[in-house]
């Protein structure tokens, strides 16, 4: 079976193709699209989506040796995201796949990223923990099977990711802010300023937002010029990654102690900050667990978790109309199956 | 209200009384940009006033651009944070959202596109002082 994911959700547009369950090709505009045309491509525009999605599934269907006629199966990201984004591709796959005669799946975004893992050699066990965290989302949830999820927990307010960029900005360090952080981390000392990890009501919510005002003051208390040393700066940017890092631990922590799970998996564009990752590495040790986290071109928003996701749907025989509507907000809890 | 006004809080819990209170006085079509510096507090503030149209789970809508809520009321949550240039709100429909006017309207960091926003609007700009405390200016323009 050929299968072809479209992914519109934010700023990238990306095109992937699973053939016979092998992932043949996974393109995404940022990386593939500038590099072969050039030129700059305005972010956030639905145009910019429109401009690119048709060489991108040429493209993918060409490094996979497909002809249009080949693809089996259509499946687009229908929400959540930005609306104008969203239209572009899910239009567009609905388009492709009525033009072929082919059927149709609307995939939820999250979902995508929460089965990423399997895009691996070694992939996720069922039950597993699947921290899912990005510039929009951080998510705590418990995945029994390809159609059972239960959201444990989410952030109150900000994303992880995006308190990456606002202290990143706080300090200087420009967009995007995750990369920028963890390269100053490096040379500084984590455990120098304790900023503080938010505890709250329900045991798995995250909140970055006091954390964020917190790094804010202390910047401002002690750097009131806005000239920080690039030692302070190391240490203000590794004591904020610890924060959030020890913020994501705990609640995985609580959830290890309360839910039997085979594995802890990973997700989203913050997943690829390598301290992250050790951590939960560490973490996983110590519970005796399996730990998968995605290589980067999976980490990041791809169109090969929502073909994989799509393929998944389509094998547990759910059956999506054309006139599917995308959904710019994850409604609570509304997961496939759940 | 009455506007111009300026209130001053020293804690959370002041912003939240301030929200309470202006939440009861803003009706559908209603426009609030709310400016002021990052961590001043923008989202903490129509988190707390949504809470009074029986809405409970505002976030951040930086990534997003615009969340959209619907409780007692329909409220769209934006911020140009991250926005760039003025097109790309066009092209995420921003016509479409501020002409509706079954709605309430919030936009943080609005000053960075002052030129396409509505004549009426109120705008309320949070200030934060050396001490922490912070200062929340009201203006309406009609």
């Amino acid at each position: 079976m050929n299968v072809l994911g479209i992914e519109s959700s934010c700023d990238e547009t990306s095109v992937a193709v699973i053939s016979d369950d092998r992932l043949k090709a996974n393109l995404i505009s940022s990386q593939d699209f500038h590099k072969k045309y050039g030129g700059v491509v305005p972010e956030l525009s639905s145009r910019a989506h429109l401009q690119i999605i048709t060489p991108l599934v040429r493209d993918a269907l060409a490094k996979s040796d497909l002809k249009l006629n080949d693809i089996d199966l259509v499946c687009a990201t229908a929400g959540p995201g930005l609306i104008g984004a969203l239209l572009v591709g899910l239009t567009f796959g609905k388009a492709l796949a009525y033009s072929l005669k082919k059927t149709f799946i609307p995939v939820n975004h999250i979902e995508g990223h929460i089965y990423s893992g399997f895009l691996m050699d070694d992939k996720p066990e069922f039950p597993f923990l699947s921290l899912v965290v990005s510039g929009g989302h951080t998510l705590l949830l418990l995945v029994e099977s390809f159609m059972q999820i239960k959201k444990l927990g989410s952030t109150v307010d900000d994303a992880a990711g995006e308190a990456f960029d606002k202290v990143a900005k706080m300090l200087g360090m420009g967009y995007p802010g995750g990369p920028k952080i963890q390269n100053a981390s490096l040379k500084g000392d984590p455990s120098r300023i304790k900023f503080p990890v938010a505890d709250l009501r329900e045991p798995y919510n995250f909140s970055f937002s006091g954390l964020k005002t917190s790094v804010l003051r202390y910047i401002q208390k002690n750097f009131p010029d806005k000239n920080i040393p690039e030692n302070d700066l190391a240490d203000i940017a590794s004591s904020f990654q610890n924060a959030v890092t020890l913020a994501l631990v705990k609640n995985t922590k609580r959830a290890l102690e309360n839910y039997d799970v085979k594995t802890i998996s990973l997700a989203g564009g913050v997943a690829a900050n390598s301290f992250i990752r050790n951590s939960f590495i560490e973490l996983a040790k110590t519970y005796d667990k399996k730990i998968v986290i995605p290589d980067l071109e999976f980490c990041g928003d791809n169109a090969a978790m929502i073909a994989f996701r799509g393929q998944k749907l389509f094998e547990a025989g759910m059956k999506y109309d054309l006139s599917y509507a995308p959904f710019p907000a994850l409604k609570e809890d509304q997961y496939s199956g759940s | 209200m009455r506007y111009p006004n300026s209130l001053k809080i020293i804690s959370e819990d002041g912003t939240k009384k301030i929200a309470d209170d202006f939440s009861k006085t803003i009706k559908n079509g209603d426009v609030i940009i709310l400016n002021g510096e990052l961590g001043s507090g923008k989202t903490f503030f129509v988190k707390q006033a949504a809470k009074n149209f029986g809405i409970h789970n505002v976030s951040s809508p930086t990534f997003a651009i615009v969340n959209e809520y619907n409780g007692d009321r329909k409220i769209y949550h934006f911020d140009f944070y991250r926005i760039e240039k003025s097109e790309e709100l066009f092209d995420i429909g921003f016509n479409d959202y501020i002409n509706d006017k079954e709605s309430i309207i919030f936009i943080e960091w609005g000053n960075l596109f002052p030129e396409i926003l509505p004549e009426a609007r109120i705008e309320i700009k949070i200030i934060v002082n050396e001490d922490f405390s912070r200062e929340f200016k009201f203006e309406k323009y009609e």
